[in-house]
């Protein structure tokens, strides 16, 4: 009995520890937030990139979108203006957009706010959709990205936004109104559809012509070598 | 004795380690309670290793940890010195994520520094093991 009791402890540890991760994995598709478990949530990396190019659901329209439609290379991110690597992405994709310009590379913005682990990601995606209606989406992008550490742990992120919102010029009433707009929560919606529908998981998620870039792939070089690949198969 | 309480050790990093590989394959953000940095952490592009979870290559290393423990106090001395030699290559490890965190992300995540504490004190109860051992 003493040979063997080690080995039971090891496989009752063993089972316990598998049993676990399946309660968990199971309460967190379950749990709010997760109405729709993407299909692609376990998948490597390494895998979604060989995934077919999925059109997906179509998502807010027009999407917000830099550069030309045209463009051999056309990158759209699904981001949490909350999550700190869409933060760290963010100057990435600004540098890109100035080096290849807007008429080999065009750059999608879609909301994809963690809701509700990051409390404030969808009042951001909101105000950004309300300076979108003044036609400033992209300048409250910026600012939101640009200033993340400040309103991140901000109790209430309201007067921080407007004070966005003025500095980059739009009308304030208006500003407030649009906010709970039914247009800008249906854009977020839609936005959200396209997410689920293209099995996005997480924040920052690109796609590079409809391919999955793997998170490890979002270095500035890395990225950059993805897109002349792009441009070399698209002349 | 020290190898049963390196047993118990071992199976707070398993549960660490498991909570973070679920997380991590959820797709969520983990928070900090006490420190403030999980996000920037738990999603750099140190987080895995090839595609696979770091989290979970700590639950597989906490898992050979605990069952080598529990053999030995059962008296599989024989397997010591393969426990001490992955409980020093967890240590390298272990040294090099604090690296990562204290100078290149530049934030701690709780999780992680518990595990580090838990490979700490295993590192400890292995080299006082093979103290007591020699003497």
């Amino acid at each position: 009995m003493k040979r063997t009791l080690p080995f039971v402890i090891i496989a009752v540890v063993l089972l316990g520890g598998l049993l676990t991760v399946w309660y968990l994995q199971r309460s967190t598709a379950e749990g709010p937030g997760a109405s729709s478990p993407p299909p692609t949530t376990n998948a490597s990396p390494a895998a979604r990139t060989t995934t077919t190019a999925n059109p997906g659901e179509l998502g807010a329209e027009p999407p917000h979108a830099l550069g030309s439609a045209g463009a051999p290379a056309t990158l759209e991110e699904f981001g949490d203006f909350e999550c700190p690597p869409c933060g760290i992405l963010h100057p990435i994709l600004k540098q890109l957009e100035g080096e290849f310009g807007p008429t080999k590379l065009r750059i999608i913005f879609r909301e994809f706010p963690l809701v509700p682990t990051h409390a404030h990601a969808l009042a951001a995606a909101r105000a950004a959709e309300a300076a979108g209606l003044q036609g400033k989406f992209w300048e409250m992008h910026d600012m939101l990205y640009e200033h993340q550490k400040d309103w991140h742990e901000a109790f209430d992120v309201r007067p921080i936004f407007e004070g966005y919102a003025t500095k980059i010029g739009l009308d304030l009433e208006q500003f407030r109104r649009d906010q709970t707009s039914e247009i800008v929560e249906q854009r977020i919606f839609q936005d959200g559809k396209r997410a689920h529908s293209l099995g996005v998981a997480g924040t920052p998620t690109v796609f590079l012509n409809g391919r999955e870039v793997p998170f490890e792939s979002l270095a500035p070089e890395t990225l950059k070598s993805l897109i002349n690949s792009e441009l070399a198969a698209h002349p | 004795m020290l190898y049963s309480a390196a047993a118990l050790v071992s199976l707070i990093g398993l549960a660490d380690s498991i909570y973070l590989t679920v997380e991590h394959l959820s797709g969520r953000s983990v928070r900090c309670t006490i420190t403030s940095g999980c996000s920037e952490v738990l999603s750099s592009p140190y987080a895995t290793v090839r595609g696979i979870p770091l989290a979970a290559i700590g639950a597989v290393a906490y898992f050979i940890v605990f069952s080598l423990t529990t053999l030995v106090a059962f008296g599989y001395k024989g397997l010591g010195k393969i426990l001490r030699l992955v409980v020093a290559a967890m240590f390298l490890i272990t040294l090099w994520l604090f690296y990562l965190q204290a100078f290149v992300i530049g934030h701690f995540c709780q999780f992680c520094l518990l595990s580090a504490l838990v490979t700490t004190t295993l590192t400890v109860l292995a080299i006082v093991a093979q103290r007591a051992k020699a003497g």
